[in-house]
């Protein structure tokens, strides 16, 4: 573990923009996770849940059918989906949540987009022993209804956001805002490396765990270090986490995958640096956010939750001025094309947010020598996205069963 | 046009600032809502420049934001608001909003157009004095605005001391850590507070969230030299419209006179 100071900024990104009534718990939550990160005691009863709870660490596979299909390069798939709950999530909520424990909070609170980081944290809590609330859009639960049922029977109240854009954005705000009334004994669990300081840093060092086994793993398997790394970025978490470890490797190319939605049109996507970036300070962080010139936060569109989110981590806005990571984004089209192709080519099916990395890495592998290694990170699986990419792929069996599910329930 | 200084000079028992959100309902009715308050004795009104992402707003302002932007309100508009407003009351005009819309504009111009337009002070809740903001202490001052701390019970002491050596105009203390709101009783800690920011500054201090009653001024005063009215404005005028808001303010300005 690194002996660091926890950052507070990214170069000109990071700080914490928030209410005075606010810094007194930031800076109870860094002296506390100061101690913690240094302390072996801790990391040693972290490390033990990663392999006895959650799975870790996840295999790296090679990926013989999607390499021979592409034609290009060496592909490697780190399966952060065979997690516990289905995505790298849990490993920074099982970090957090002990962080919690240790501070004396008795409940933990949480934003999601996807579903899967409170899917994550109200397993955590169940674990610890904690009490769970989460915020979740009204337009999320709608799309992701499979983890609002699950974070439910976990024994976590999901409360639904209705203003703003019903999505991401706004379920940040609503935890932020009842992380506020409820300072004493609550600790408010972000799920990505946003929000301000120290939760960026916090969470690039859970998730860095990621990184740090696709090191071993490919020196054991290839004798050498990747030749490029991909992943998608909503707010940032599994790419900074696979990133992180590899930046002081130069030989080593990152490619972050935004989600490009239906367009290049304002609402249409959530590509931060899209058409035309723009800097802002929003939710307790400077960055990169979606927004018009008078700085409100534009509503943005992705075919997955998990990534449909106007702002980005600051550490990766960093690294994107510096050009040490390579930004893109893919439209839902190519993401559904992706899925399908994952599915049939390696027996996986990836979230949706993950098909997001499996789009990039299908435009970058046919063009790369046959040596080149590439590592694709499958931040989670595609159980959770099952009313959307039904509905995309497989229409007419999919009405049919709903309409017998209903019928069904009705007649009983 | 009184500035904030000769505000604090008179001496009532205790002032009163309240607050609109610039386009709510509509820009007509938040100017008529501004004139109706400096006619029933307000001493500052601050003016929220709307937000998407409002960190420190309850379910009512929130609202209200939510809806002055839906009617397409932008930035330009709470200047010709404000340039229009100085020129019709004589009370000093602050705006409050959030960090990112004069990070938008560009601090240096923000604070330049915020000035030529009247405006007094700025109140910018997610704005620390400690971070990295294009230096915005020194731009407000260079225009001529006094920037407004917010401080709220939960702030320690040795921040508050430095929050107190670089304040300007008056303090501004929130009296419960939370969000705004109309309706919670006020406590004997967000009162302790008070004291406490009493006892490390002679400037004045203004202390708000959650004040809905004319008890609740006159349970302030001689704790605070201004109390401070947000929320339940907002729900006083949906309810019972201008005429109810002009009712409460009189009966509001009677405890301090
Ligand atoms: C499976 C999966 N991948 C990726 C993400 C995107 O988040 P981040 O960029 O923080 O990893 C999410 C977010 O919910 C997710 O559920």
């Amino acid at each position: 573990m690194t002996t660091k100071a926890i950052e507070q900024r990214f170069g000109p990104y990071g700080g914490r923009y928030v209410p005075e009534m606010l810094i007194p718990a930031l800076d109870e939550l860094t002296e506390a996770y100061a101690g913690l990160r240094n302390d072996p005691g801790f990391q040693q009863e972290l490390s033990d849940l990663f392999t006895t709870y959650s799975g870790r660490p996840t295999p790296l596979t090679y990926a013989a059918n999607l390499t021979r299909r592409l034609g290009g390069c060496k592909i490697y798939l780190k399966m952060e989906g065979l997690n516990h709950t289905g995505a790298h999530k849990i490993t920074n909520a099982l970090g957090q949540g002990l962080v919690a424990r240790k501070m004396g909070k008795t409940r933990l609170i949480a934003e999601t987009g996807a579903g899967q980081h409170g899917v994550a944290t109200a397993t955590v809590a169940a674990k610890l022993g904690m009490a769970c609330t989460v915020f979740m859009g009204q337009v999320d639960i709608q799309r992701q209804y499979p983890n609002v049922y699950a974070m439910r029977l976990l024994g976590a109240e999901v409360v639904p956001v209705t203003f703003g854009t019903r999505t991401l954005k706004d379920a940040v705000n609503a935890a932020l805002k009842h992380w506020i009334e409820h300072l004493d004994d609550t600790h408010y669990l972000i799920g990505s490396a946003l929000g301000p300081a120290p939760y960026p840093a916090m969470v690039r060092d859970f998730q860095s765990v990621i990184g740090r086994e696709v090191k071993t793993q490919i020196m054991e398997a290839e004798g050498r270090l990747p030749d490029s790394l991909v992943a998608c970025v909503g707010g940032g978490s599994n790419s900074i986490g696979l990133f992180a470890p590899f930046v002081d490797e130069p030989s080593v190319r990152c490619f972050g995958t935004e989600a490009g939605g239906t367009g290049p049109k304002p609402g249409e996507n959530a590509a931060r640096f899209g058409e035309n970036p723009q800097i802002g300070i929003v939710q307790g962080y400077k960055s990169y956010f979606l927004q018009n010139d008078d700085g409100q936060v534009q509503e943005t569109h992705s075919i997955s939750a998990g990534l449909d989110y106007a702002g980005i981590g600051p550490e990766l806005a960093q690294l994107h001025d510096e050009g040490r990571i390579h930004f893109s984004s893919v439209l839902d089209s190519e993401v559904l094309e992706a899925f399908k192709i994952l599915c049939r080519e390696e027996g996986i099916i990836p979230a949706l947010e993950s098909a997001h990395a499996v789009a990039r890495a299908m435009q970058l592998a046919p063009g790369l020598p046959k040596d080149h290694i590439m590592v694709i990170n499958i931040s989670g699986r595609g159980d959770k996205d099952i009313f959307i990419t039904a509905k995309h792929l497989d229409e007419t069996r999919w009405v049919e069963f709903l309409k017998s599910e209903v019928q069904d329930i009705e007649n009983h | 046009m009184k500035t904030i200084d000769q505000v604090f000079a008179t001496n009532k028992k205790i002032g009163l600032m309240t607050h609109v959100v610039a386009g709510y309902p509509d820009l007509a009715a938040t100017a008529d809502l501004i004139r109706l308050m400096a006619d029933s004795g307000v001493d500052l009104v601050e003016i929220q420049i709307p937000f998407s992402d409002p960190l420190a707003d309850g379910p009512t302002i929130m609202r209200a934001s939510q809806h002055a932007l839906d009617n397409g309100i932008t930035t330009n508009d709470c200047f010709r608001l404000a340039e229009d407003m100085a020129n019709k009351v004589d009370i000093p005009l602050l705006f409050m909003t959030y960090g990112n819309i004069p990070f938008a504009m560009g601090m240096e111009r923000f604070m330049r157009r915020s000035a030529g337009a009247g405006i007094q002070g700025l109140i910018i809740p997610d704005l620390p004095f400690d971070e990295e903001t294009d230096d915005h202490l020194t731009l407000a001052h260079k225009a001529g605005l006094k920037v407004i701390q917010v401080t709220s019970p939960s702030t320690n002491k040795k921040r508050l001391e430095k929050v107190c050596s670089i304040a300007e105009g008056f303090i501004y203390s929130t009296l419960k850590v939370g969000i705004t709101g109309a309706g919670t009783d006020i406590d004997d800690q967000g009162i302790a507070f008070l004291n406490r920011i009493r006892s490390l500054t002679d400037l004045p201090i203004a202390a708000g969230f959650g004040i809905s009653s004319p008890e609740h001024v006159e349970k302030l005063m001689g704790k605070t030299d201004m109390a401070v009215i947000g929320s339940h404005v907002i729900n006083l005028y949906e309810k019972k419209g201008p005429q109810g808001v002009a009712r409460f303010l009189e009966q509001c300005r009677h405890v301090g006179s």
